[in-house]
């Protein structure tokens, strides 16, 4: 078990704070995430988790405290250091985020365009990323042509293309059926059991109870008491949505 | 990086076609009208000079001139600067060449009880000297020598000709100043209107791990191609209207003694390469501007 392990934290986040004018998103908080996680942080609306994912993909600054992300120190990062850390990571949104005038293929291939691979390098990844999350059938196709499940797959192939370290990944199927939810879940599990670490700000609980994890409760920009989700107090249960 | 850049680069130009016309549609009217100024201002330099090589003084003098007095105001002019040649024509060689001029009318020359011409020196000036300011001081200089009466040059055409010429020039350098300014914004403003019609997938070109380069050098190549495009079509527009509008010109007009020739071809391309670096600045500004938010 991850907890009480003696290895470094891939994520570190020291008493830290973000205020936007006078609300205060989150109060110094305080967490170490270790290589390999899987972490729900969940939590009611203005809880504070999707400025937690943005604070550690460097989207937004912290206003205080020290986050240190695979190493790197985002308080002392200056802002041409910052696509380096990105490179390592991979997002998930609500939104999708997919660029609307390019096609599926392109929209996971720019990841390892923007890492400098050659477009000959780049097709076999990402119709291997494309194929993984069932999608590869769809590859010419424009964004807007396709279901939620759908794009959300597309990002899901996006975030794990480059193969990185960290996935965050912020309310991923806060827009999608439950059928198309559950089925992104299994594939960011699948994600996690490639070796990945996997953080995930999520309100559906129901997702929460059927998948094993760290649960992270954030309430007012606090973690609150921790839960141990049902399916982490019997390991033996077999996962539903795999 | 660099091909990787320029295959961006067309994509973007692809994708925005209507806003990079615009731009190239403006950088080529303002390449027209700075090089059609040019034009004229090569063709009416030339034009003046070759005009004013056929510039003489007329010096006339005064009645029954001693012969000796007369030689010693002719060395006297010919030794002054700009002056290579003086000739003598008598009152009586003036008077012959007058009725063989007037012809048919000569008769009313028959009338006179006698000749009214004055001598005069006919004046031709050094090549060098085309300047009208020097042929002004050069005439009031020979006008001011004793017994020359009077003094005669195409002054009003000079005057007019020169007083056309500079107000041109000014219009022209004025003209091409706005035009650059106006070209420089609206290449700013295109750029500007791209990456914020292209905000969100910047964004998200951001976050998966994009640096500024990465952005950047598709917009800038995107600049120079619109600076290059418009450059070129300004010139070649430029050369169409020079083709079709030089023939017009008849050869016994006003022009038939010197040949209307188009810009350089150094001029042609320090005008695309301006435009290149307008596209340049242009883009630097907006993109700066753009990243800063």
């Amino acid at each position: 078990m991850i907890f009480g392990s003696q290895k470094a934290p891939v994520i570190r986040m020291s008493n830290v704070s973000k205020r936007y004018g006078k609300m205060e998103a989150l109060r110094r908080l305080s967490l170490d995430v270790y290589e390999n996680e899987f972490i729900f942080v969940s939590g009611p609306s203005g809880a504070g988790k999707s400025t937690m994912i943005k604070l550690l993909y460097g989207g937004e600054m912290a206003s205080s405290g020290a986050i240190i992300v695979d190493g790197m120190n985002l308080a002392r990062m200056s802002r041409k250091q910052l696509p380096a850390l990105r490179r390592r990571l991979g997002v998930i949104f609500q939104d999708f985020k997919l660029i609307p005038t390019k096609t599926v293929y392109q929209n996971v291939a720019l990841v390892l365009e923007v890492g400098g691979l050659k477009p000959k390098e780049i097709r076999p990844w990402v119709m291997e990323a494309l194929e993984y999350v069932g999608i590869g059938d769809r590859a010419d196709e424009l964004p807007p042509v396709l279901s939620g499940g759908e794009k959300q797959r597309v990002a899901v192939a996006r975030a794990m293309v480059g193969a990185p370290k960290i996935v965050l990944a912020d309310e991923p199927t806060g827009s999608l059926d439950p059928d198309s939810a559950a089925r992104i879940f299994s594939l960011l599990k699948a994600v996690h059991r490639s070796g990945a670490t996997v953080i995930i700000a999520t309100h559906d609980q129901q997702m929460i109870n059927h998948h094993n994890g760290r649960m992270i409760r954030l309430e007012k920009g606090r973690i609150a008491v921790p839960e141990i989700p049902e399916a982490a107090k019997n390991p033996n249960r077999p996962e539903e949505q795999e | 990086m660099l091909i990787n850049a320029l295959r961006r680069a067309m994509t973007d130009i692809r994708d925005n076609k209507f806003l990079h016309v615009v731009s190239i549609v403006t950088i080529a009217l303002s390449v027209f009208i700075v090089s059609a100024f040019s034009l004229f201002f090569n063709n009416a330099t030339d034009f003046l000079d070759a005009w004013q090589k056929g510039v003489r003084i007329v010096a006339y003098l005064a009645d029954d001139l001693p012969a000796a007095d007369r030689d010693e105001i002719r060395k006297n002019i010919l030794y002054l600067q700009g002056v290579s040649a003086v000739e003598f024509i008598s009152k009586a060689d003036a008077y012959e060449d007058l009725r063989q001029k007037i012809g048919r009318q000569s008769s009313l020359l028959d009338g006179l009880e006698k000749n009214p011409l004055p001598d005069a020196f006919e004046i031709t000036l050094a090549d060098s000297f085309r300047n009208l300011v020097d042929i002004e001081n050069l005439a009031a200089t020979i006008a001011a020598r004793p017994h020359v009466e009077d003094v005669e040059y195409a002054q009003k055409w000079l005057h007019r000709f020169n007083g056309i010429y500079n107000l041109f020039k000014i219009t022209g350098l004025v003209l091409a100043g706005i035009f650059f300014i106006a070209t420089f914004l609206i290449i700013a403003n295109t750029i500007r209107l791209i990456m914020y019609s292209r905000r969100e997938e910047i964004e998200v070109i951001r976050i998966i791990g994009a640096d500024e380069a990465f952005i950047k050098y598709p917009l800038f190549i995107a600049g120079l191609a619109q600076g290059f495009l418009g450059g070129i079509a300004g010139v070649v527009l430029l050369y169409l209207a020079y083709i079709l509008t030089v023939p017009n010109f008849s050869r016994d007009t006003v022009f038939s003694f010197f040949e209307i020739r188009f810009v350089s071809m150094e001029f042609a391309v320090a005008l695309i390469f301006c435009s290149m670096m307008i596209g340049w600045v242009g883009c630097y500004f907006s993109i700066r501007k753009f990243l800063k938010l």
